[in-house]
């Protein structure tokens, strides 16, 4: 009886240690793979508003025409832009999360470089992995913004504060009131991820015109 | 500064009314210029306002003559974009423009093709610009640590592996030839 196990031993040998080795690469692969990058940036502190310190002066407003591009030399971010409207509760819409390096524009709102606040909004993430604006968080005061246009200009905005917010207490009338100058809100989620109802919030950088071309 | 009173809502009603601030409001506009038509943006205005108008109907390069003295604004050159085959040319509607609809129209220099599109002059904003509210829904969690399945997968792998070591060494250690 050892005999004859022993002579099947020698396949079964081998097989298991084929089995284990391929488990092994399996396991390995899947747990190394799924771990996917990082949870996005998160703004610090630091980058919240701060009443007017550090403002410069704006520059003055340009006539409208819808954008075309959205390009954040900071992050790495260059993009066509596509017009959003609105969802049927009121909330922004969002571009089709199937191309991860598309952003859009509310375009029944104020375009950007005119007198107002122009909305940009992009992906963080989808479903195979980071989108258009997954560093947003990691964008600093002071940084470029420039929106490209359709009259074949540029409007260069500069970063006042990065801020995250919360969706249960979203500041709707200041991350989308009017302003008294050319102003820019770029958002994408964030604020912490729950696997039962998503990111809990938005990431929301503000910005004012600074210059264009 | 014109267009200001459209960032003072309520308020600035009455001196958009007096005709010396443009308060544009334009919802729902289409986008696109589909050939054979002249994009005006805003469509819909207030008098004194900067308008804009564009077109993909001249074909390639080339210019084209705006005509929009319909509205007392005269005439206007497109000329060629940032955008392929788009011609681009702006006017000002007069601060004295009564309100109505009012045709502008281009005509392609060279095929002289003609291209049209309407432009409405209200004195007072159509209503307040619609403001989005709440949250936006911008990511998935795509990008985050691991789905719980594709983990699961994993250790699942990770186990029968071991279970196929353990058993290896086992027979090793008891002489059954390895």
């Amino acid at each position: 009886m050892r005999r004859r196990f022993r002579r099947l031993g020698g396949p079964g040998n081998a097989a298991i240690a084929a089995v284990t080795a391929l488990a092994l690469c399996s396991g390995m692969w899947l747990l190394h793979d799924g771990a996917g990058t990082p949870a996005p940036p998160q703004p610090s502190a630091a980058q919240a508003r701060s009443g007017t310190a550090g403002h410069r002066t704006a520059a003055p407003a340009l006539p409208p025409s819808p954008p075309s591009r959205v390009r954040i030399p900071a992050i790495g971010v260059d993009a066509p832009l596509t017009g959003l409207g609105l969802t049927s509760t009121g909330s922004l819409d969002v571009p089709p999360a199937d191309r991860e390096n598309l952003a859009g524009w509310y375009e029944a709102g104020t375009t950007p470089g005119e007198t107002g606040t122009a909305i940009i909004a992009g992906h963080v993430d989808n479903a195979d992995g980071p989108a258009v604006f997954y560093s947003l968080g990691a964008l600093r005061k002071g940084a470029r913004i420039e929106v490209a246009r359709r009259d074949g200009g540029t409007a260069v905005f500069t970063v006042d504060a990065v801020e995250v917010y919360d969706a249960r207490h979203f500041p709707d009338e200041k991350v989308y009131g009017a302003a008294p100058r050319p102003e820019l809100r770029v958002i994408t989620c964030g604020g912490g991820y729950s696997r039962t109802t998503g990111y809990r919030g938005n990431v929301v950088v503000y910005a004012h015109l600074t210059g264009g071309r | 500064m014109r267009r200001t009173a459209r960032l003072l809502s309520g308020t600035a009603l009455a001196v958009a009314t007096a005709g010396l601030f443009a308060a544009p409001a334009y919802a729902g506009e289409s986008r696109g210029t589909p050939d054979g038509t002249l994009e005006v943006y805003p469509s819909s205005v207030a008098p004194g306002a900067q308008v804009t108008a564009n077109t993909a109907g001249c074909g390639d390069g080339g210019t084209a003559a705006g005509d929009a003295t319909a509205v007392g604004a005269g005439r206007f050159t497109l000329t060629a974009s940032a955008h392929e085959r788009d011609l681009i040319g702006g006017f000002q509607v007069p601060p004295s423009a009564q309100p109505g609809t009012y045709e502008i129209v281009a005509t392609c220099d060279g095929s002289g093709r003609r291209v049209a599109g309407d432009l409405k002059v209200t004195l007072t904003p159509d209503a307040e610009q619609v403001v989005p509210r709440g949250s936006v829904k911008t990511g998935v969690g795509g990008a985050l640590g691991p789905d719980p399945v594709r983990t699961a997968a994993g250790v699942s792998a990770l186990a029968v592996a071991a279970a196929g070591g353990t058993w290896l060494l086992h027979r090793r250690a008891r002489g059954d030839g390895i």
